[in-house]
């Protein structure tokens, strides 16, 4: 157990490493890169990775896997959008009915996954296409815009990037960074120091033990896909404020960057370990390739190619580190 | 531990509760203060929408009326074209098939067949599916529209390969199609008499005409190089490379035409594609630089632009669809670099298509300009060449307009219908 906590740490700083030498790289190739203002626009879309990143690592680890976070991600927002947009509710109701769209989904995914015993993989897929039909379908298949950040009930903005002044002198002050500090603060207590946490890699390391040491894993299995659920909610908010329109039909695919900066932060595909800070520092390496890579101006197909790159490489860091588990009798 | 969990829930439930707090009252403080008068009529616009959805019926006869009323003995829009002086030889019935009705884009297409069959004495009847996405409806109601032995058939096809058995059924049965908004380039030989679609090529030409007239004199007293930036959202889709190559070459024209040496750089497709650049990228005048993200996504697209809007001589730049024009104001919420007075410094940013974010910064001066496409003057189009081809006269394709939208026509009686929300 100790071995392995250990092996996690390494990735981690070796992740982190990374990601400092990817912005060092950017910088020194680039120096439109080096602008603040390019850093707040890919803050701007690390937003709802995190977000996404931060509630998939949960079923990650517990073995599974949440495909339905990127199209739900999408559905939800599109359902509160709708409600503000077209239904002209304040925008708090639109940002609750999100959020709670996204629980219910996750906990449907944690019942589809824990009672009925679906594959994770099939569950969460199928979640995947229905949220997309649903999100069109709550949309009347319209594209819904929130409201502007100059607009009334547009302050929800203001969560991820306060903006002072207006047109060229304006400034902008990625906030959601004290946000997303503060969420990612209480998820690393809940994953390491409550039961909710502690079962969840349990669950991951070895179910039936964890079943036999008298833990009622259904529940807690529910749990874990529910926090992703309700992480896609949260998401659903930041895109929200990010993406000037909402598109029917999109997200599929958002999930993959959240996915994959989880694995990139360690989490193992296997399940039993991983950590909230690891799956932060993960994410930011995929943000910084998304960002970056068109900043130095390399073409658009080299941009998903080095990306699937750097993900096999995650993967085989994984598969290296279960091996050695396995040879220590572990 | 419970003691721990309850503290720790209670603190950010306090920090959550202090920044909700912060953002509200800032937000209403921002709403009483700013935004002129314009971009508050934007929401209010498409708030609208979903209200007349509700009456599709009674909505199309409203406007009817009002277009008839507009267009009383303006025969301007046929003037030059085959339809010149043309009469319906009998009271046609012919059937038409969108590709939904949600959107507003098809709502003004349905306008413009109200003002062809009201000038015309042809009456039509129009479907189409829930959605875009529902192709297999569509073909449904294709066939069952062909069945019905109408006197021509208006087609815009959700997915070009799905119609082409229905296409043929309609050749058999002797029902000629006109395609609009979308052209099927594989349809079976004489099923489809005609198709009325945008000139992407002259789409993208126009956003270059505009763009220019607002930086050329910058582009004359330039010191340096200086840069134009054009971000498509993709390099296959036909339409995208039109409008893309549209805009680059007479770009390149102009430019060229005041004496100045231009260079293209950046996505290879457009690069090579290109015709009459004569500089090269380290010494030219002008630098036209086109950006593709690698995945048709607005956050792709915003990079992109970002890219492009954070060089230090970048002067303009064009979004050349409503994803990639959405992208360039989403780079610019962060840039704040867009605006009208190019000679004072701003970035002139040109769309195209509509979309109320699009139309709000329009309106709200951000951005300069845009290229909306007319589903109004293709579905007038359409059933022109319907009664056309019923009278047993040959048609030719259309090619329709693109026009040139901003703060001033945007509310035109000639513009505004085709300004989906």
């Amino acid at each position: 157990m100790e071995n392995k906590k250990k092996f996690v740490l390494e990735q981690k700083w070796i992740v982190l490493i990374i990601v400092i030498l990817l912005y060092g790289f950017f910088s020194i190739v680039s120096k439109e890169f080096h602008k603040t203002s390019t850093m707040v626009m890919m803050l701007d879309s690390t937003y709802y990775v995190l977000l996404m990143a931060i509630g998939v690592t949960f079923p990650l680890i517990t073995g599974g896997v949440d495909l339905s976070i990127g199209t739900g991600m999408v559905c939800y927002a599109l359902t509160g959008g709708y409600l503000v947009k077209f239904l002209g509710l304040p925008s708090w109701v639109g940002m609750l009915v999100a959020v709670l769209f996204g629980l219910i989904v996750g906990i449907w995914n944690g019942c589809l996954v824990s009672i009925l015993g679906l594959p994770p993989f099939l569950a969460t897929l199928c979640s995947c296409m229905i949220t997309r039909g649903l999100g069109s379908m709550m949309a009347h298949n319209f594209a819904v815009p929130w409201p502007g950040v100059k607009e009334p009930g547009g302050w929800f903005h203001r969560i991820f990037k306060y903006t002072i002044g207006s047109g060229r002198k304006a400034s902008n002050y990625p906030v959601g960074v004290l946000v997303l500090a503060v969420v990612i603060i209480i998820m690393i207590f809940v994953l390491n120091h409550t039961r909710i946490g502690r079962y969840t890699i349990a669950i991951g390391s070895n179910k039936e033990a964890t079943r036999l040491s008298g833990v009622n894993v259904k529940i807690y299995h529910i749990a874990a896909y529910t926090i992703s659920g309700l992480f896609a909610g949260l998401a659903s908010v930041a895109y929200a404020a990010a993406v000037p329109t909402i598109q029917p039909g999109t997200g599929a695919g958002l999930e993959l960057d959240a996915i994959g900066g989880a694995i990139v932060g360690g989490v193992s595909a296997a399940g039993g370990y991983g950590s909230v800070e690891g799956t932060l520092i993960g994410v930011f390496v995929i943000q910084l390739l998304k960002t970056g890579l068109p900043f130095i101006g390399l073409e658009a197909n080299w941009q998903q190619i080095i990306t699937g790159l750097v993900l096999i490489g995650a993967v085989i860091v994984d598969v290296l580190k279960q091996r050695k588990a396995a040879l220590a009798g572990d | 531990m419970k003691k721990k969990v309850v503290s720790v829930l209670l603190s950010a439930a306090m920090v959550a509760s202090l920044l909700a707090g912060c953002g509200s009252s800032g937000g209403s403080s921002a709403a009483s203060s700013s935004a002129p008068a314009a971009s508050e009529a934007a929401p209010a616009a498409s708030e609208a929408a979903p209200a007349s959805e509700a009456a599709p019926a009674s909505e199309a006869a409203s406007t009817e009326a009002a277009a008839a009323g507009a267009h009383a003995g303006d025969d301007d829009k046929l003037t030059g074209t085959e339809f010149e002086g043309l009469k319906a030889n009998e009271a046609y019935n012919f059937a038409v098939v969108v590709k939904s009705f949600q959107s507003t884009y098809w709502q003004a297409a349905i306008k413009g067949m109200d003002m062809a069959a009201g000038e015309l004495g042809v009456t039509y009847d129009a479907q189409g599916p829930n959605s875009e996405s529902d192709i297999a409806d569509q073909v449904n109601m294709l066939n069952s529209a062909i069945t019905g032995g109408p006197a021509g058939i208006g087609l815009a096809a959700c997915d070009t390969t799905s119609v082409l058995d229905s296409l043929q059924d309609a050749k058999d049965a002797n029902v000629p199609v006109v395609c609009f908004d979308t052209g099927v380039a594989d349809a079976p030989d004489g099923s489809v008499v005609a198709t009325v679609a945008t000139d992407n090529t002259q789409a993208g030409e126009v956003a270059a005409e505009h763009m220019y007239e607002a930086v050329k004199d910058v582009i004359a007293s330039a010191e340096g190089q200086v840069r134009i930036g054009e971000v498509n959202q993709d390099a296959t889709a036909l339409n995208i490379q039109q409008r893309g190559l549209g805009f680059i070459n007479k770009m390149i024209e102009l430019v060229k035409a005041d004496g100045k040496t231009v260079a293209v750089t950046g996505n290879e497709f457009y690069v090579n594609a290109a015709e009459g650049a004569d500089g090269d990228e380290s010494s030219a005048d002008v630098i036209i630089e086109v950006a593709v993200p690698a995945q048709t996504t607005v956050e792709l697209c915003t990079t992109e632009a970002s890219t492009i809007l954070s060089k230090e001589d970048c002067i303009a730049i064009f979004g050349s669809n409503q994803t990639s024009a959405e992208g360039l104001l989403a780079a610019n919420s962060n840039l704040n670099l867009l605006g009208s007075d190019a000679a004072g410094g701003d970035v002139i940013g040109v769309g195209f298509d509509a979309g109320s974010v699009i139309k709000g910064a329009i309106a709200d001066g951000t951005m300069y300009g845009a290229v909306t496409q007319s589903p109004l003057m293709m579905g007038y189009y359409m059933i022109y060449a319907l009664t056309k081809a019923a009278n047993g006269d040959s048609v030719t394709d259309l090619p329709t307009d693109g026009y040139w939208y901003n703060a001033e026509n945007m509310n035109d009686a000639e513009i505004a219908p085709n300004l989906y929300d």
